[in-house]
């Protein structure tokens, strides 16, 4: 009898609770970190950019170093710059003059395209997008996080802030798989004030972020220091290591500055808290937002127009 | 049926029966829409900024992009195709999208929006239907047939205003 009891009261508990949702997030919390290690490492080439570029002290000429050993970044590199867009007199033939005339920050992009394309490019379904809306939101907030960090040039890396801000939401393309048609529920939760945020519906519902995902990652990756808390902390910028607060704060306004611009990522929208603090760290005052606003558009249209020129 | 698709600061009007015209992903920025019910006509502005004193010389490639020579612009595509004056027309807002944040910080969105109105006014006018602020982006396409105004966002049914 006691026996029946038993299974009684356990087939009654999971009547009531056919699902218990800690346990689940935590299966998938696993689950999604099991992703992560399936992910291939990144190319030799771009992790040395990478890692350049993550540094405040780099030049140009490092960069030429790296790409000059990369046969087919020199190829594209020429390519590009030989293009009508440019309109060269005569044509680059060196890579040292393709990269000066190209820049640092569009050398790492077209790299990153290369290596990392392949997840930047796919569609979001866990977030409603459509292929290529994730790269033109990080394009975007690469570029407002550069242009934020160019009124505070004293204290924040331009370029560093660049590089963050194209890999800071690396994270979605792979919890995306995971949410699939489930973003449903996160905009319940929202709607009903459960939740506080974006980044706050998605620990619910899977028990991690996109931007703890993208960490783990960026981590597996071995991408420098700066650039696993720029992904880490780019919606919570306040819990960042004290000495790169400045380029984390740089590139959550760089995210804002893109989705306030129309590029987001999907059914995320602008479900994301603007964190006041970042004014101990960055100057940007709110009459410099439209200015910031249209430069970050000109130099984003710029920006496409020549990548796609290949 | 053609579909005409304006970027931020594009500007377009159209009579022609089976067209449309759409502009995707309003964040801050705001789509004022214009009907002419006299000549059927209809028009959108897709602004991204209230005032163009932050960049005048943007004003001649772009007039769209600001409210304060958008709106005007519009008219003025509006009366290539037939349209008289303000007198009788109808206008609807949508967009002005913003970040959660309490302080309002970044109020771009609401400052577009409470500059279109003021540009409204200015020419006796008064938007009938808006569906402005809140924290989703939204795109927008205006039927030239029935002049419906349908509302779309990632992660939500369509909607009309």
């Amino acid at each position: 009898m006691a026996c029946f009891q038993f299974c009684y009261a356990a087939a009654t508990a999971s009547t009531i609770y056919p699902r218990c949702p800690d346990m689940e997030k935590k299966t998938l919390d696993k689950e999604v970190l099991a992703a992560v290690q399936r992910i291939p490492l990144l190319s030799l080439a771009a992790a040395r950019i990478l890692e350049l570029t993550a540094r405040a002290d780099h030049t140009l000429t490092d960069v030429m170093d790296v790409a000059r050993n990369d046969a087919a970044l020199t190829a594209r590199l020429l390519k590009i710059v030989n293009s009508p867009v440019y309109g060269l007199l005569e044509p680059a033939t060196s890579l040292e003059r393709a990269i000066s005339y190209l820049g640092e920050n569009l050398v790492v992009s077209l790299v990153l395209e290369d290596t990392i394309g392949s997840y930047m490019n796919k569609p979001l379904q866990g977030y409603g997008s459509a292929s290529g809306d994730l790269w033109k939101h990080d394009l975007r907030t690469a570029i407002a996080a550069k242009e934020v960090a160019l009124l505070n040039r004293d204290r924040c890396p331009p370029d560093v802030a660049f590089t963050g801000g194209l890999l800071h939401d690396i994270g979605k393309s792979i919890l995306s798989e995971f949410l699939k048609e489930r973003y449903q529920e996160i905009l319940a939760e929202l709607a009903r004030k459960e939740v506080k945020d974006y980044v706050g519906g998605e620990r619910e519902l899977i028990g991690i972020d996109h931007a703890r995902v993208g960490y783990e990652l960026a981590r597996n990756w071995g991408l420098p220091e700066v650039m696993q808390m720029v992904i880490r902390y780019h919606h919570e910028p306040s819990l960042a290591p004290e000495d790169l607060k400045t380029v984390v704060y740089a590139v959550h306004l760089g995210d804002i500055i893109a989705m306030m611009g129309g590029y987001g990522t999907g059914t995320d929208n602008l479900f994301y808290r603007l964190d006041q603090r970042y004014t101990d760290y960055l100057v940007v005052g709110p009459d410099q937002m439209g200015m910031l606003m249209l430069s970050v558009e000109e130099k984003f249209n710029e920006t496409v127009e020549t990548m796609q020129m290949h | 049926m053609a579909e005409i698709v304006l970027g931020i600061g594009g500007i377009g009007a159209t009579n022609t029966m089976g067209s449309s015209l759409k502009t995707y992903a309003l964040g801050s920025c705001i789509a004022v829409v214009i009907l002419d019910p006299q000549t059927r006509t209809v028009g959108m502005v897709h602004v991204a900024l209230p005032d163009s004193s932050i960049k005048p010389e943007k004003v001649a490639t772009l007039p769209g992009y600001f409210v304060d020579t958008g709106i005007p612009a519009l008219f003025e595509q509006m009366r290539r195709c037939g349209t008289k004056g303000p007198k009788g027309l109808i206008v609807k807002l949508a967009g002005g999208a913003q970040i959660m944040d309490q302080n309002n910080t970044f109020n771009i969105g609401k400052r577009n929006a409470l500059a279109a109105k003021k540009i409204l006014w200015g020419f006796g006018l008064a938007p009938v239907a808006e569906d402005l602020g809140d924290n989703f982006s939204r795109t927008v396409t205006l039927a030239a047939d029935s002049g419906i105004m349908t509302l779309s966002s990632p992660g939500r049914p369509n909607w009309h205003i």
